[in-house]
């Protein structure tokens, strides 16, 4: 466990660093104003953003492996996540009081297929109900 | 699995420290024999600093792993 804390100090600390490297250069004032970057400017500035990754991306893993170990002994417990919100139940439709709110739902669409069968055409192939037996309007196909 | 990757940030650190006191002579902003710049001082102190700090908890980090290895085994004999 301490070997773990110490570990994260030192990131931590490293972290500064980089940030203090970064800033050096112009904070001390090797780099001239209004030119183009030195040579020392480049090194010192992404050594400091590479040391600065690096050292926070210790301090999270440190710090991740002591909570890991916290819980496993005991002493931290997780925080439990919260269950998902569960959808509300859609309401039902309104079941039909009556099967008379049925028909009289259903009476246009009848009448419409009434209407339909009565002003289509019917060619010679097909067979008209009730005038033709199945198996002869099949055999004349 | 964390830790690892946590020691692999140190030793990544410290190879970074060896290059900062390295850096001003490899990259060539401190001429040889002149008195040091104001940006090597800076590296060899940051350089220095970081290298030795994370050495140091390297190996913190391997004796403490050691103690916990050797106080297992006591308890596997007992």
């Amino acid at each position: 466990m301490i070997r773990k804390f110490v570990g994260a100090v030192v990131a931590a600390l490293a972290a500064l660093a980089g940030l203090w490297l970064m800033i050096a250069p112009f904070a001390l004032g090797t780099q001239p104003e209004n030119a183009d970057w030195t040579n020392a400017t480049h090194s010192e500035f992404f050594s400091g953003l590479g040391v600065a990754v690096v050292g926070l991306a210790g301090v999270i893993a440190f710090v991740l492996a002591i909570h890991e170990e916290l819980v496993a002994r005991g002493l931290v417990v997780p925080k439990p996540r919260r269950p998902e919100p569960e959808p509300e139940p859609v309401p039902a439709a309104a079941p039909q009081s009556s099967s008379a709110e049925l028909a009289s739902l259903l009476a246009p669409l009848v009448e419409a297929l009434r209407e339909d069968l009565n002003t289509t055409p019917r060619s010679g192939e097909h067979r008209q109900n009730g005038r033709t037996s199945l198996v002869g309007a099949e055999e004349n196909r | 699995m964390k830790a690892r990757l946590g020691v692999s940030a140190l030793v990544i650190l410290f190879l970074a420290g060896l290059w900062l006191v390295a850096a001003p002579f490899a990259v060539g902003y401190q001429e040889r024999g002149a008195a040091y710049a104001d940006a090597t001082i800076n590296d060899l102190w940051l350089g220095g600093g970081l290298a030795g700090l994370s050495f140091v908890a390297l190996v913190i980090y391997a004796a403490d792993a050691l103690r916990d290895l050797a106080r297992r085994g006591k308890h596997a004999d007992a």
